[in-house]
């Protein structure tokens, strides 16, 4: 027991919290929220709560045993918007089997193997993501498209708009939580915003990504409108996605810098840019885990859907940022295949694996690409080299399936569930009978 | 005087003989006889002149002189230098720079903790800063020497404990004064009262030579209002204090402070308040933390503060085995204490690993522990008076506990002598025979010290690890089964108390196996008395001790007064540990031998382990049919031994002598032999009946696994019966003749009865269920001759005889050949139907709400998967590969590799697979006693197979991941071989972009 911990109880007395909220995520990326009496959560840091897990999508008993959740005392944070006083507060917990031995199907726990594994390389994994949502106008029903609270475009200032107040609001309330905001602008698309979250360790940006799109959600209802990370919303304005920032760290060394290097690059980073792409195709269903997804990743302009990587080439799946003279930490990747309906666990996870491999088996890295990959014909792009991501759900499924990588990274049991559970939505979207094919094939022969 | 020549120096035990030869002329008249005797009867007679060659330059003229005089003196004051010369280097160089230190050495004896503390404080003085650092390093050294010098000259097995405590209490003297210099150092040192509690080796007053001393801080204001202000001069005097010692000044450094020890380890605050530290114990604290408390002691600084942490502290630590989780903590702990040791100095290890200090220590602590709680005498805090007070409580045997007493000296001994030739923290034994001679020297070895002084380390070692078991069990016994007066005298409760601590989740129960195995004068009781304890000891290692020893009661309440029995177990070394696993981990085997008693002769000796051949066991059974003249009887001695040989198969499986494909054709063998014999039995019985000898012949053929000759424990016997009509018999009462035979066959061993029965299962058979029992030759011809498509052939695939006539036999195998290995191959028709019928099974086989993915016969990637995959491959190719015609699975993947219808690897991992799959299903048999056919889901099934499978326990969950792991990709190989599906095509490679 720690002083956290301590810390943790010091602080619901003083404050008068009446209701703790343990937060854990479940496999596809839903966040799932278990309410404890502050009384109840000293027990909860020494023993964990039970609670019967099978009617959790993923949590299904690997083992014929309740299963626990216990907090995570270092995430504790007291709710911004449940109004001052009495207060609710809460905190991330890892699920962990009776014998306190942690749950295979525990997605937090799948991002913890995978960062373990990196520690005993001496290496650390720290993310920074730029997540992309859309704003529309309160309605209850989805049978028309959503109608974006403004039509302003990128960086666009939009004086006294719903998106500006929006920001405002949501920014301040993230900092509330103590999440770093680092940058927010319009984006592009009509309603479009963007947040970039300060880097942080992968497991800290993970939780963030978790109480980001809560908190986002919450800002949006309080004014009156919702917000929406679906990968496309709106067929004809860019998709949502959330390009990522990653870096390996060898203690307060950044791992991917070499002074005079090419783009001041590393040896290891270059095997780390060729390990995302190499194994780019299989891990597509957990970095883009929706059918939806596909639909932005071929929606063309700035949203990647060939495996290849470029210095400031924003077609480019992999990308590596101009580096700012004497800000030699600061050497980084940006992956911007990501989007923002993704299980920011299993994905972080992923990605570190796949990075990792391509450090420890020395991948070569392939030539840039320099020019907009877009802009190629599809022969040309085979002659370079350049294959390209998922063209469905369905297919990045079976190109999962197959994947080593990704079963060792997600574990048997996630990797399983996750497999049988992207089956079936794949299974009943097909099945659907679309707008499009009646428009299409109604009146046809 | 003369010099003493080169071969006289050698003789006395000098090694290099010309540098000390030099040494002693530049000694000149200090090197008198007695000085050289002296001198060579030192550890290290070479290093001992050589120090004090340096030793006399480095005098001054009155200490020279004085020194000169010292060495003629007849008093034990020039023995005490010569032997410290002789065993330290380290302090040699000390009294090089300190030569005045001398006299500390000449006159030196134990003293008490006042007057060191009073030595070390003095020398101090009022000193601040380096001067004070200084002063502090070299009045530690003074102090040092003296005890090193008592210690060298005594017995040293009898001086370790003064010595010990000694070098706590100095160790206690120089913390004080640091924080003396803290004091004068720190502003506003007045608002805090700072006390220094020793923990572990200091705390419990048997420090070694060179160590880290482990120390928690506690404070508290002076004035009640003052605490924030008050904890933050006490962290500060902390820190000076630690720096105190710690700091490396032209004196060297004391030691290493370790204050880990203290609530949250190395993220919490360096200093508490008593009711901080309380208010963490607790709620927070571990097992282990209340472990570590038990060596608490004040050893420096405000003794009112350190009074009151310890009242408060103390009582909680003899609480702590009542905490919830005790037993796992404690197995936890111990697994830790005898797994942290490098590869590399396993071999060399004295504290670390199995019989190390550290084990000892872990040992004395935890029957403190567990029986400190209701008994005051235990709380003490050394492992010397700790082993002592078990003792005089009557928890530990009194032959043990100075048993004990003396190997825990002898290994100390060994620890401070290494660590005081060079004054380096070490645990390690040397390698080096230049250092193993001195040490064997100190000993007291004075033939071949280095060899000498390894064996008895050795043999230390080994007495410890045998100590567990008496520590702990024998004295239950006694509780139990009141022993010898002198033996130690453990109130029930107590025992109660330690078989929870141990792992029996029945301690009531065991008690009571206990009472009813021991009690009489009888001498069977006797044996048990002694045997029992390591008994104990061997099922609390196993997954289920309560199992282990309800099945080892049974069965000695059976087998009584057999004289063999306990001889055997007391006499055979390793039949007792095997009996304590087989029974502790199977419930198969202990139900097995609970009926048949008197087959635990198969513990006995591993000849007795060896699988007989099917020709062996047949031997048996003929005489034992020929014996009984009834037919009742006559199967039921079949049935008998049938069990007897299973027993032999599943002790050597559990023993871990078998591998699988012996395994299995040991279990084929048995279930061969019995339907040979009972086929024998029934034939015989038919023919006294009609009068006549049988019209007909018959042959039982195998199929399935037996066929395969792959048989598992829970497997039924697969058979088809088949009989020929002798020429010119009637064709009628053949088939009556054989219908009964094989009838009374079946009943014979499908019936309930003491012994397991063996379900004969004919389900296979031409029509199925609703075809004859048994047919003729000619009608299988027959009826076989209606096939055409090519696929129905597959499960004659595996059709071996295993009875009957064996030219019948041969005579089938003729017949369906042509069949099974037809010529060509099958048509691609066959193949699809096959690969459907398979498909159709997997939707439709596995039970309802069973997995699909840990079915270990029909699930993903099981046994079926890759079975089908080889039955395909032989209906294909056996026309043209010959090797393939056999009616195993294992062995025809490597026939398949070889030649390309499977990549090595791939045959590889099918076959790891499908082993895997067998070896889990037939662990699950043993470990339930009854068929298990998935993977289990509850977690003591999981440790149980674990075990069996030789997993550790601490592991068991990867059992799972593993098991998933590898079906998933046998899978993918079954979808490419089996199903011909390429799992990449029919995708969109290369999607349009839009």
């Amino acid at each position: 027991m720690d002083r956290q911990q301590e810390f943790v109880l010091r602080t619901i007395e003083e404050r008068d919290i009446r209701f703790v909220r343990l937060w854990f995520t479940d496999v596809l990326g839903m966040l799932k929220s278990v309410a404890v009496a502050p009384a109840e959560l000293e027990g909860a840091f020494a023993e964990g709560i039970g609670f019967d897990g099978s009617s959790i999508e993923g949590l299904a008993r690997v083992f014929e045993a309740d299963m626990l959740v216990l907090p995570d005392a270092s995430t504790f944070q007291i709710l911004p918007w449940r109004g001052e006083s009495p207060g609710t507060a809460r905190l991330f917990a890892d699920i962990r089997l009776p014998d306190n031995t942690a749950s295979a199907a525990d997605p937090r726990f799948v991002l913890q193997r995978a960062l373990t594994k990196a520690a005993d390389k001496g290496l650390t994994f720290y993310t920074h993501p730029e997540i992309e949502f859309y704003l529309f106008e309160q309605r209850t029903s989805t049978d028309t498209p959503p109608v974006p609270v403004d039509n302003a475009g990128f960086f666009d200032h939009v004086p006294h708009g719903t998106a500006h107040d929006f920001r405002r609001a949501a920014i301040t309330m993230l900092e509330s939580m103590g999440i770093s905001v680092e940058f927010s602008h319009h984006e592009a698309g009509p309603g479009q915003n963007e947040i970039d979250l300060r880097y942080a360790d992968a497991l800290s940006t993970a939780d963030n990504i978790m109480t980001f799109r809560t908190v986002i959600k919450e800002v949006a209802l309080e004014q009156g409108i919702f917000a929406s990370f679906m990968p496309k919303p709106l067929a004809n304005h860019p998709g949502s996605g959330m390009h990522t920032h990653v870096s390996l760290f060898e203690g307060d060394r950044n791992a991917f810098h070499e002074a005079g290097a090419p783009y001041q690059l590393s040896r290891t980073g270059k095997h780390f840019i060729a390990g995302i792409l190499r194994h780019a195709c299989e891990m597509s269903a957990v970095t883009n885990q929706w059918v939806n997804s596909y639909k932005r990743m071929w929606g063309g302009a700035e949203a990647p859907a060939h495996v290849c990587w470029g210095h400031n080439n924003r077609s480019a799946m992999v990308r590596v940022p101009m580096h700012k003279p004497g800000k030699d930490q600061s050497t980084r990747i940006e992956i911007r295949s990501l989007d923002a309906a993704a299980n920011p666990y299993l994905a972080y996870a992923v990605l570190l694996a796949a990075g990792m491999k391509g450090i420890e088996e020395e991948y070569e890295l392939p030539p840039e690409a320099e020019d907009d990959v877009w802009s190629l014909t599809d022969r040309e792009r085979r002659s370079l080299g350049i294959d390209p991501l998922p063209a469905s759900l369905d297919h990045a499924i079976h190109l999962m399936e197959n994947s080593e990588l990704v079963a060792e990274t997600l574990g048997e049991h996630v990797f399983d569930f996750f497999l049988r559970n992207k089956k079936a939505e794949w299974a009943a979207y097909r099945d659907q009978v679309t707008q499009f094919e009646l428009d299409q094939y109604l009146h046809r022969p | 005087m003369t010099a003493p020549t080169r071969g006289a120096l050698v003789r006395a035990g000098f090694l290099d003989a010309d540098r000390s030869g030099r040494c002693l002329e530049d000694l000149g008249d200090w090197a008198t006889d007695e000085v050289v005797a002296l001198l060579a009867a030192s550890p290290d007679p070479d290093q001992a002149v050589l120090g004090l060659v340096r030793l006399s330059e480095a005098a001054d003229g009155e200490d020279r002189a004085q020194l000169g005089a010292l060495l003629t003196d007849q008093g034990p004051g020039r023995r005490r230098l010569i032997q410290l010369l002789g065993s330290s280097s380290g302090l040699t160089d000390h009294l090089v720079r300190h030569p005045a230190h001398w006299r500390e050495v000449a006159d030196a004896q134990p003293r008490d903790a006042a007057t060191i503390y009073a030595d070390v404080a003095g020398d101090v003085g009022d000193a601040t800063g380096t001067t004070a650092y200084d002063a502090l390093r070299v009045a530690y050294r003074r102090q040092l020497v003296r005890i090193a010098a008592y210690d060298v000259t005594s017995d040293p097995i009898e001086a370790l404990p003064i010595v010990g405590e000694s070098l706590a209490d100095l160790a206690g003297a120089c913390l004080d004064a640091a924080l003396g210099i803290a004091r004068r150092e720190v502003e506003g040192a007045d608002r805090a009262r700072l006390a220094v509690i020793g923990m572990g080796k200091c705390g419990g007053r048997e420090l070694n030579y060179v160590s880290d001393v482990d120390v928690i801080f506690v404070a508290e204001p002076v004035e009640a209002d003052d605490e924030t202000g008050a904890r933050e001069i006490a962290g500060k005097l902390a820190v000076a204090t630690i720096q105190a010692c710690s700091a490396h000044t032209a004196e060297g450094t004391l030691w290493e402070v370790d204050t880990a020890l203290r609530p949250e380890g190395k993220q919490g605050p360096l200093v508490r308040t008593v009711a901080g530290h309380a208010a963490y114990y607790e709620r927070w604290a571990k097992t282990w933390e209340f472990q570590a408390l038990l060596k608490a002691r004040h050893v420096a600084g405000d003794a009112e503060v350190g009074a009151a942490y310890l009242d408060a502290m103390l009582p909680m630590v003899w609480q702590a085995s009542t905490r919830e989780n005790f037993v796992q903590d404690v197995q936890a702990m111990r697994a830790r204490v005898e797994q942290y040791v490098p590869a590399s100095e396993s071999e060399r290890q004295l504290k670390l690993g199995p019989g190390g200090l550290r084990d000892v220590e872990f040992s004395v602590q935890l029957l403190q522990l567990v029986h400190g709680r209701s008994d005051e005498h235990l709380r003490n805090r050394a492992t010397l008076v700790g082993i002592e007070s078990l003792m005089r409580g009557g928890y530990v045997g009194r032959t043990d506990a100075h048993e004990l007493d003396r190997c825990y000296r002898i290994l100390r001994v060994l620890e401070h002598r290494i660590q005081l030739s060079r004054m380096r923290r070490t645990h390690l034994m040397p390698t080096d025979p230049e250092q193993l001679r001195p040490l064997g020297r100190a000993l007291g070895i004075t033939r071949d010290p280095s060899e000498g002084v390894v064996k008895l380390w050795r043999d230390t070692a080994r007495d410890v690890r045998r100590l567990y078991e008496r520590l702990f069990f024998r004295p239950l016994l006694s509780a139990v089964a009141r022993l010898s007066d002198d033996d130690a005298c453990l109130s029930l409760d107590s025992a109660q108390d330690r078989f929870a601590a141990l792992g029996y989740a029945d301690p009531k129960g065991a008690i009571g196996h206990i009472q009813a195995l021991t009690g009489g004068v009888s001498r069977r009781a006797a044996i048990q008395r002694t045997l029992l304890p390591v008994m104990l000891h061997w099922f609390a290692q196993e997954a289920d001790p309560d199992l282990g020893l309800l099945a080892f009661r049974r069965i000695s309440d059976r087998l009584g007064g057999t004289h063999w029995y306990l001889k055997m177990l007391r006499d055979e070394g390793g039949a007792a540990q095997l009996m304590a696993r087989v029974l502790a981990s199977s419930r198969y085997a202990g139900q097995l031998i609970e009926g048949a008693p008197s087959a635990v002769a198969v513990f006995g000796s591993s000849d007795a382990r060896i699988p007989l051949r099917r020709n062996q066991i047949l031997e048996v059974l003929r005489a034992a049919i020929e014996r009984h003249d009834d037919p009742d009887n006559a199967v039921r001695a079949i049935r008998e031994t049938r069990r007897t040989e299973l027993i032999r198969v599943a002790v050597a499986d559990i023993a871990g002598t078998l591998d699988l494909d012996t395994l299995e054709q040991a279990l084929t063998d048995i279930a061969a032999a019995t339907i040979q014999s009972a086929l024998d039995v029934a034939i015989r019985e038919v023919e006294r009946a009609s009068g006549d000898p049988l019209v007909t012949r018959i042959a039982v053929i195998g199929m399935g696994r037996l066929g395969g000759r792959e048989t598992g424990y829970s497997s039924d016997a697969d058979v088809l019966f088949v009989h020929d009509p002798r020429p010119g018999a009637d064709s009628g009462r053949a088939q009556t003749q054989a219908t009964q035979v094989v009838n009374r066959l079946r009943d014979s061993l499908g019936a309930s009865g003491p012994d397991p029965s063996l379900t004969v299962d004919a389900d296979l058979r031409p029509e199925g269920k609703s075809g004859p029992i048994v047919r003729t030759l000619a009608s299988y011809a027959a009826y076989y001759q209606r096939w055409s498509a090519g696929w129905e052939a597959q499960a004659l695939l595996r059709a071996a005889p295993i009875a009957g006539d064996t030219d019948l036999g041969e005579r089938f195998v003729q017949l369906i050949d042509p069949l099974r290995y037809p010529e060509g191959g099958i048509d691609d028709a066959a193949v699809r139907q096959i690969r459907r019928l398979k498909a159709r099974m997997e939707a439709e086989r596995i039970p309802r709400g069973g997995d699909r993915r840990t079915h270990f016969k029909l699930g993903r990637g099981g046994m079926s998967d890759v079975e089908w995959t080889v039955q395909l491959a032989q209906l294909e190719h056996a026309h043209e590969i010959p090797a393939l015609r056999h009616t195993g699975t294992y062995s025809l993947l490597a026939v398949m590799a070889k030649h390309d219808l499977l990549t090595e690897e791939e045959a590889e991992l099918l076959g790891s697979t499908w082993s895997l799959a067998t070896r889990m299903r037939n662990a699950g048999v043993l470990w339930r006693g009854r068929a298990m056919e998935s993977l289990p889901s509850s977690l003591g099934d999981v440790r149980g197979i674990a075990s069996l499978l030789g997993w550790p326990l601490t592991r068991s969950y990867g059992l799972q991941e593993d098991y998933l792991r590898q079906t998933r990709l046998a899978r993918a190989i079954v979808e490419q071989r089996f199903y011909d599906s390429d799992l990449t095509e029919g995708r969109d490679e290369f999607p349009t972009p839009r």
